[in-house]
């Protein structure tokens, strides 16, 4: 077993570099999470509301997504990626080279695979509201965009907290699969330390603490939204 | 019984009401109007077109022809759908009216008074303030003010159509459409609600109720309608109504509800 001062603060420890890929995890990750959100919500609502061309083109995201592997989504936005651009590049008559950053091929990879994820929880959660709080709200004469942001919104949220934190969680622990592009993330910097070191062991150990510390203050965080979110919600008749 | 007054608008009409879903005719042509003041209790069995008929009025469902008047507004949609104008005229009408639903339909994620509050502050922009004070005035009505901070969950089903009826009150209705609002109560709780429905009755309002409570029609009622198949069979006073049914099958329902409820 290694030396536990390699995962110091100190010149000759880690601990530095390795705060920083749990930083930069932490990044790729809240910027995937949000690319996944908004294309989620888009999706869900192509698939509530949207006319049949619509419906099917979100349908079949969520299908297509659903049938590939990840990682080969992130080397189709990586490798993929590239050559579009250096395509596009060279026809707009820019010199080379082309490169596109890890980070946002990852960000748009790991987000697309989250925004299939996230629309289910969307959609699940906008077709929990009960239709009589709706109609309610129409009968007093709101237009949609108040419907939506009084009434549908706040109560959809409430259903969807625990699943979103479900998606956070999966977007967390996929952005260790960004790591392909040389991006220097958690999951790469302790590989990077394992081999220089080949103190194995150790470092991998250090990772998986490092998206356990990830993965349980941002519980903690979603439960709190969930407690907050809640008030109201349990009693008698519910 | 729907003859006017020379000169005097409705409060409230429809004419020549026809709804179907799918081969079920469930309104075959209702006209009906109620004039400032008028309570007219709606009675008839389960898939009369009560109902229906009752949520057609605010276009929570949209006729398949006919016509709906709110005082000086009205609309004729056409096949079943609302055009963007006519959605817009169907917005402005329900702003004149007041609607209580069988199940109450409360706000969950919003307090007894946010729920009174809401349409007056998110659609009719009226002050904080303003609203405040004036739900206050509708929630000691419907004696709830203790209650003003309460969630919908935790009061019994009594207490949340009561709050339901103060949200009502709150749009300034014309008139107020009931829409079978002791249903969904345990027994013991229905007098609560029917005390209330009836002081507002007192005060004049012009409503429209849907219900089987008998009793309490031919009470409050300055008018009973009775709808079979979805049409209007019988239209008079209580007195008439109740006392004298014109056709045989008002007889039968009024009969069997009556054994019934004894």
């Amino acid at each position: 077993m290694g030396d536990i001062g390699l995962l110091g603060f100190g010149p000759d420890g880690w601990g530095l570099v390795l705060f920083r890929a749990g930083l930069m995890t932490l990044a790729v990750s809240v910027a995937a999470f949000l690319c996944g959100l908004m294309l989620g919500t888009l999706v869900a609502w192509g698939r509530v509301a949207g006319n049949g061309p619509v419906r099917a083109l979100a349908e079949g995201y969520t299908v297509v997504l659903r049938g590939v592997p990840d990682i080969l989504v992130i080397y189709l936005f990586y490798f993929g990626g590239r050559q579009v651009v250096a395509a596009i590049g060279t026809a707009l008559g820019f010199p080379g080279p082309f490169d596109i950053s890890g980070f946002v091929a990852g960000m748009l990879a790991i987000g697309l695979i989250s925004g299939a994820g996230q629309s289910e929880v969307l959609r699940g959660a906008y077709q929990a509201v009960p239709k009589g709080t709706i109609e309610a709200g129409r009968v007093v004469g709101m237009g949609r965009l108040t419907l939506f942001r009084r009434v549908i919104a706040p109560q959809a949220m409430t259903t969807a907290l625990p699943g979103m934190g479900n998606q956070w969680q999966s977007v967390i622990k996929e952005s260790a699969l960004v790591s392909v592009t040389g991006l220097v993330e958690t999951m790469r910097q302790v590989s990077v330390a394992a081999g220089t070191t080949q103190e194995h062991f150790l470092f991998y150990a250090a990772g998986a603490v490092i998206y356990l510390i990830i993965t349980t203050l941002s519980d903690q965080l979603f439960r709190l939204a969930e407690k907050r979110s809640l008030r109201g919600h349990h009693g008698a008749g519910f | 019984m729907t003859a006017l007054t020379p000169g005097q608008t409705p409060a409230l009409s429809v004419t020549g009401l026809r709804k179907n879903f799918g081969a079920n005719d469930v309104l075959r042509g209702i006209d009906l109007a109620a004039h400032d003041g008028d309570v007219i209790s709606i009675i008839g069995a389960s898939g009369s077109g009560k109902s229906t008929l009752l949520r057609c009025i605010p276009m929570l469902e949209i006729p398949g022809s006919g016509t709906v008047s709110v005082g000086a507004d009205s609309l004729s949609p056409k096949g079943g759908r609302l055009t963007r104008a006519e959605e817009a005229r169907a917005r402005r009408m329900r702003g004149h009216l007041g609607f209580v639903f069988q199940n109450f339909n409360l706000w969950p994620h919003r307090t007894v008074l946010q729920n009174v509050i809401e349409a007056p502050l998110f659609v009719q922009g009226r002050s904080r303030a303003e609203a405040t004070d004036e739900a206050m005035a509708l929630l000691e009505k419907v004696g709830l003010t203790d209650k003003r901070d309460a969630w919908p969950a935790h009061l019994s089903g009594g207490q949340q159509q009561r709050v339901a009826i103060a949200r009502a009150l709150a749009q300034h209705p014309r008139a107020i459409l009931f829409d079978e609002p002791t249903s969904a109560l345990d027994p013991e709780l229905v007098g609560e609600v029917l005390k209330v429905i009836r002081a507002l009755a007192d005060e004049g309002r012009t409503m429209l109720i849907v219900t089987h409570e008998m009793g309490f029609a031919r009470e409050v009622s300055s008018r009973v309608v009775f709808l079979h198949h979805g049409q209007i069979e019988e239209d008079g006073t209580p007195a008439e109504v109740f006392g004298a049914p014109k056709s045989d099958r008002a007889r039968a329902f009024l009969s069997s509800h009556f054994d019934r409820n004894r």
